[in-house]
């Protein structure tokens, strides 16, 4: 009886295997033989930044704020969003403007990140889109679009208000009882007095930012208390000489290089923060200037080993913040200019900005964005917050600014004499009124 | 042998685990070597594919190039036939491959640009020695449209002269059109590099990993963490030479292949690099499926060796429970032939000590008789043989006794009689016994109760006696003459207030039992064998009895023995205590309601003062004779103490004199008891004392009473008991029914001794007859078998009682039986039988009986 059940279950064992392995053989038909590729049709717009992008599928990396909003916009549209980077090799490089500037007036790109002065030559040639009529335009703060309309077009939307300010370690001023500068004789008795304590150079400079010293100077009373509107009229009339307000800050400048609180020869070849950041880490150097994001960037002076604070230019009106604008374009003859309009709607978004403002710790353009400074900054943010600040971009005023100011900067550290620079200042003034 | 058989039963055990190792150790090597070929073999075949991709875009770049260059030449001849080669230049506006071209006239140093500008070498570096179709190329550089760019330089040739040099810019970006939208799924990263200047023109479209190091080859080196300085120094050759290589390096901490790969005789380099997990997809894919079908056939084949196992297990269980079952059936098999035989040899000892101890008598017996016979003509030696045989009889009878309480007990037909009754009879009852055999042999007897909390109690006396009997005959017999036996009744805890918890011990200082004996010392058939005790007669079924009478009880029996020095039983019993016990009523009538007890111990005194709790009467207390006088005074002596209870003890420490002192003080109706030992000396004088007696300790409520009962009665008593002394059967006249003739032989001549007649009928059925057929009056009483033919004793006794006749009710019927058991009793009493005797017939006792019954009924 047992063995019978036995063979029973042998045979039905063996009728299950068997059945099991004819499932397994298969053949196709004669329909699925011939395989088929389509070329994905991908929706890509080209994006010019100096930033680069991570690989999508890569773990663990720290994703920059800006590919963030990239991200954002990805996801949201379906686009993707290719990067071409530039990066100068060293000086005798080309810059980056000087290649935004090519590769926009060869509409290589559909969108670009230009600096001040780039995003208003590019406008003045009418190289850029509006952006008035995108939805994130009109949560924009009146100072951002202040700075960016050129003949009542928005050429740029930043994702950040840049503001300059001078980078202090407070425990070497304390060090030498000092107080923190206000005015430029402030200041420069303070480089004085460092000097004097065996500390040659007092302010760390790049070949970039000394125009900041220029611009608090020469337009702290403009911008503050100032008739502003009529002043820029008359600047843009030649009626008033932008010589004239830039002057101080120029021989003010040629102060610090004769007696030596900066070192032109270096400052003349070194890129920003690459040349005195690591002095001024170093406590070698008590004073830098820099951009507000370098005091939460681990990579500029995001972890200094002592008190650092953040405080405005010296001007005859205080300590005062220098606020540049840059801004995100898009082509005007962009291959792909729809999906680029659409793309930078959702970056500079309120969403987009606030995750920007997060992650870097910025002041946002949007009015509807807010977050908190950390301490280092709080006397630059309490100035801003007060409206107390200059701007070194206005694409109102028909001389660019900010690449001008640079480059004649750049030409009294190679060792022009102020009246040289005022002199290139006024033929710069004349060539943008004549245009 | 033992030990080979071991050790070749580990090699086995370890043997089979090893076999089992060694192949999968084979195994795992093939899967392993196989899994490793494979993957050779792949990554091998991957690399080739890699490089074949690789000469693939090297052959679409040097294409382009070519077809650049080729055009170039065209153009040129196009602009050497054109009459105004500047012109002609000029009609090509912007175009996406040649975004400039230019034309410099021989000589010249300046030319003209398609883009109207002017145009010179200055800025382009020709120095390199690349060429593309024959054509010089220029380093790359970034052009006026900010992208990479390179100028091909081409002579224009008119009729055998060159007029000038045609110059035509490319840029990188062109490449990007042709090249592959990213390989190996998109993983493979893929830069062009000039050679000479080591800068990257070209880069993955918009990608690039953050400090992918994408400027030139030292920023690559840089940004991948290539420092091994002889590697660099390899690649540099290689580039120099413009050679295609390959090698492996960790690339954000993944392998990685990095190619190197020469365009254009070395002008450009394809750089890039590619996981290997990338490259190897299928033979990883391979490798993992192969993994796959190891493991589930590893998987499977340990299920099966489990199934195999749990199989085993359970065959191996189900054997050994077999097994297990075998040898306990074995071991029953032998315990039951061991324990047959030792039944079979203590049946035989036994039998053999019967035949002994039966013999022994009955041929003291049957000598007698023998001599009876011969000197029947002189009395002196007739009494003394009677008495001999007597004797012999009675410890036969004991023996025959014996044997069948242990069959009956044994048989479970047992049924144990309780009934209400005192611990004071029963401790009376052992005493009257026990105290005469151990004068005899010169022993000290001690008797102690304490701690009882109710001295009336249920259980089935006889039983009691019994065991208590047994224990202290033991005692008697197996201690040495001039020993001491104890006997105690301690009362314990109460487990449940309806029983009594008391514990009886029985203590000599005799002989003792070996170790090996106690063990036996309750089985039946056993009997202590040594040279001290075989003097000793027994059936040895004493102790087995005892045992199973205690057990029938619900009580526990224990012993404890050490050789020479003596024995200690324990029985512990717990006995009910009846509903409405106390002789309140009786010791109201006595007339004694308060008493004052001079006891100097503590325990005796609350134990007494316990047991008369129920009583109603009041006791008082005091520890000595002095205290006593202070209380008699007090109390206005007489006047409140019926009853004086004094300790013998008290009064051996106080003195015998105090004790008159207070007899002295004490009125004449008032009674002194004096509590002591029975054997106590000293007592004479003190019982010369008016109204003074002796209560025999231990203390009992009973005894107590009836010692009262007893002195209440004294005066009026004395008399009546000389009378009764003197009573006889002398003129009274029975009817026997018994159908043995030799026992109504025997009946009638003894009773005809008393001067008694006896009329003897064979059956209960006569009897009723004869009784029926009497006169009233005719006959004082009836003596009755019970297993008789016709009728038995019972059913006669019940006829008899049922006739009707006044004297049918009041005649004595005494039953004489061999059924000697208490539920013969029993069973005799509820038939309407007065009294109960066994045979053989004590006439004394069968006087005494009829004596009380009939002048009962008189």
């Amino acid at each position: 009886m047992e063995r019978k059940r036995k063979k029973r279950k042998a045979f039905f064992l063996a009728g299950a295997a068997a059945l099991i392995l004819t499932a397994c053989v298969s053949r196709p038909s004669p329909g699925d033989n011939v395989m088929t590729f389509e070329r994905e049709n991908e929706r890509a717009v080209t994006l010019f930044s100096p930033m680069e992008k991570t690989m999508p599928d890569a773990d663990n990396v720290a994703r920059s704020a800006s590919e963030k909003t990239v991200t954002l916009a990805e996801e949201k549209l379906g686009v993707t969003v290719n990067y071409i980077t530039y990066t100068a090799e060293d000086y005798q490089d080309k810059t980056y403007d000087e290649v935004a500037l090519d590769r926009a007036r060869n509409d290589l790109d559909d969108m670009y990140l230009l600096n001040p002065d780039i995003l208003q030559k590019l406008a003045e040639e009418e190289k850029l889109m509006d952006l008035s009529e995108l939805d994130s335009a009109k949560n924009l703060r009146d100072v951002v679009k202040m700075a960016n309309v050129v003949d009542g077009k928005l050429v740029g939307i930043p994702q950040e208000v840049v503001a300059y300010g001078l980078f202090i370690n407070k425990d070497m001023f304390d060090r030498y009882d000092l107080e923190l500068p206000e005015t430029p004789e402030d200041f420069l008795e303070c480089c004085r007095v460092f000097q004097e304590n065996g500390i040659d150079t007092p302010v760390g400079a790049n070949r970039w930012w000394l125009e900041t010293f220029v611009f608090a100077q020469a337009y702290a009373d403009l911008y503050n208390g100032g008739e502003l509107e009529a002043e820029i009229a008359a600047l843009n009339s030649g009626e008033k000489k932008y010589s004239d307000y830039m002057r101080p800050g120029f021989e003010f400048l040629q102060k610090m290089i004769d007696c030596g609180y900066i070192d032109a020869e270096k400052a003349y070849v070194s890129e920003a923060i690459e040349g005195e950041g690591a002095d001024f880490l170093a406590q070698k150097t008590p004073i830098v200037m820099a951009y507000w994001s370098a005091a939460n960037a681990d990579t500029a002076y995001g972890k200094p080993d002592f008190n650092m604070q953040v405080i405005g230019f010296p001007s005859s009106r205080g300590q005062m913040p220098v606020v540049s604008i840059t801004g995100i374009s898009v082509g005007v003859n962009a291959e792909h200019a729809e999906d680029a309009m659409r793309t930078l709607d959702i970056m500079v978004s309120d969403e987009a900005l606030q995750l920007y403002a997060e992650t870097n710790k910025v002041i946002s353009p949007s009015k509807n964005v807010q977050v908190e400074c950390i301490p280092a900054l709080q006397p630059l943010n309490d100035r801003i917050n007060e409206n107390v600040f200059v701007l070194a971009t206005n694409a109102g005023m028909k001389m660019e600014q900010w690449g001008n100011t640079c480059m004649i900067v750049r030409k009294l550290l190679g060792g022009a004499s102020v009246e040289e620079c005022m002199a290139e200042l006024d033929r710069l003034q004349e060539e943008a009124l004549q245009k | 042998m033992n030990n080979e058989q071991n050790e070749r039963k580990m090699d086995g055990s370890i043997f089979l685990p090893l076999s089992f190792l060694m192949v999968f150790c084979i195994l795992g090597l093939v899967v392993f070597l196989i899994a490793n070929k494979i993957s050779a073999e792949m990554s091998a075949s991957a690399i080739q594919n890699l490089s074949e991709s690789l000469d693939l875009i090297e052959c679409t770049i040097e294409a382009v190039m070519n077809k650049e260059a080729e055009f170039q030449q065209l153009m040129a001849e196009e602009i050497a036939l054109a009459e105004d080669p500047e012109a002609y230049i000029q009609v090509y506006g912007n175009h996406q491959t040649m975004v400039k071209i230019s034309l410099i006239y021989a000589g010249k140093t300046e030319g003209v640009s398609n883009t109207g500008e002017a145009f010179s070498e200055a800025g382009l570096n020709f120095s390199g020695k690349g060429t593309v179709g024959g054509l010089e190329v220029s380093e790359s550089y970034m052009n006026y449209m900010g992208t990479w760019a390179y100028t091909m330089k081409c002579p224009v040739v008119r009729e055998g002269e060159e007029i000038g040099h045609l110059y035509i810019e490319y840029t990188y970006d062109t490449f990007d059109r042709s090249l592959p939208d990213g390989f190996y799924n998109k993983k493979a990263m893929l830069y062009i590099m000039d050679a000479e200047s080591q800068r990257f023109v070209l880069k993955p479209k918009g990608m690039g990993e953050r400090s992918a190091g994408h400027l030139n080859m030292e920023d690559f080196f840089r940004a991948n963490d290539i420092q091994d300085n002889e590697l660099r120094e390899q690649v540099a050759q290689s580039v120099k030479n413009g050679k295609n290589i390959m090698f492996q390096h960790d690339i954000r901490g993944k392998h990685s292949l990095i190619y190197m790969w020469s365009v254009n005789d070395g002008t450009l380099f394809l750089i890039g690099y590619v996981p290997v997990d990338a490259i190897q997809q299928e033979g990883k894919t391979v490798n993992q499926n192969i993994l796959i079908v190891v493991a589930t056939m590893l998987i499977a084949f340990f299920l099966c060796c489990l199934l195999y196992y749990l199989t085993q297990r359970q065959q191996l269980k189900v054997r050994k429970e077999r097994e297990q079952e075998r040898e306990i059936h074995n071991k029953q098999l032998t315990e039951a032939l061991q324990a047959a035989q030792i039944a079979s040899n203590s049946k035989t000892m036994f039998l053999s000590n019967m035949s002994h101890d039966i013999r022994t008598p009955m041929n003291a017996v049957i000598g007698f008789t023998t001599l009876l016979a011969k000197d029947a003509e002189h009395p002196e030696k007739v009494r003394e043989y009677t008495k001999k045989i007597m004797a012999s009889g009675q410890h036969l009878l004991s023996l025959i006794n014996d044997i069948l309480d242990v069959s009956k007990i044994e048989s479970g037909k047992v049924v144990l009689s309780v009934e209400e009754f005192t611990l004071n009879d029963l401790v009376s009852s052992v005493d009257a016994i026990i105290r005469p055999m151990a004068s005899s042999k010169g022993q000290r007897f001690h008797v102690q109760v304490r701690d009882i909390t109710h001295e009336y109690l249920m259980g089935d006396e006889t039983r009691m006696n019994q065991i208590l009997i047994n224990l202290l005959s033991n005692a008697v017999k197996y201690t040495q003459e001039g020993g001491n036996i104890w006997f105690r009744i301690i009362g314990l805890k109460q487990r449940s207030p309806q029983y009594e918890h008391i514990r009886i011990e029985v203590q000599d200082d005799g002989y003792g039992m070996t170790q090996d004996y106690l063990k036996i010392i309750f089985d039946a058939f056993t009997r202590a064998e040594n040279s001290t005790t075989n003097k000793v007669q027994g059936t040895g079924l004493g102790m087995a009895i005892t045992k199973n009478i205690i057990e029938l009880m619900g009580g526990t029996i224990d012993v404890s023995s050490e050789v020479n020095k003596g024995t200690l039983f324990r029985v512990e019993l717990e006995l009910r205590i009846p509903e409405g016990q106390a002789d309140r009523r009786l010791w109201a009538d006595s007339g004694i309601s308060r008493i004052l007890a001079v006891e100097s111990d503590k325990a005796a005194c609350e134990t007494i003062c316990m047991l008369m709790k129920d009583t109603g009467v009041v006791m008082d207390t005091v520890s000595d004779m002095d205290r006593a006088v202070q209380m008699l005074h007090d109390r206005q002596m007489g006047e409140t103490y019926q009853l004086l209870l004094i300790d013998w003890g008290v009064v051996e420490t106080d003195g015998v004199e105090k004790l008159k002192a207070v007899r002295e003080m004490l009125p004449d109706t008032v009674w002194v008891l004096l509590l002591a030992e029975s054997d106590t000396a000293g007592l004479d004088e003190v019982l010369l004392l008016k109204n003074t007696e002796v209560l025999i300790k231990p203390f009992f409520v009973r005894a107590f009473l009836d010692k009262v009962m007893e002195m209440k009665a004294e005066q009026y008593m004395e008399a009546a008991e000389n009378t009764q002394n003197g009573v006889s059967l002398e003129g009274l006249r029975f009817l026997a029914a018994e159908d043995n003739e030799i026992n109504s032989e025997i009946l009638k001549e003894i009773l005809k001794i008393e001067g008694a007649e006896c009329e003897v009928v064979e059956n209960g059925q006569l009897a009723v007859e004869r009784f029926k057929s009497a006169e009233e009056k005719e006959f004082d009483a009836i003596l009755m078998d019970v297993q008789m033919p016709v009728m038995n004793g019972y059913d006669a006794t019940r006829a008899i009682r049922a006739l009707g006749r006044a004297d049918a009710v009041e005649i004595p019927i005494i039953a004489m039986t061999a059924n000697a058991f208490a539920e013969d009793e029993k069973e005799a009493l509820d038939a309407g039988m007065n009294v109960h005797l066994t045979k053989p017939i004590d006439v004394e006792l069968l006087k005494k009986v009829i004596t009380q019954y009939v002048h009962r009924k008189g």
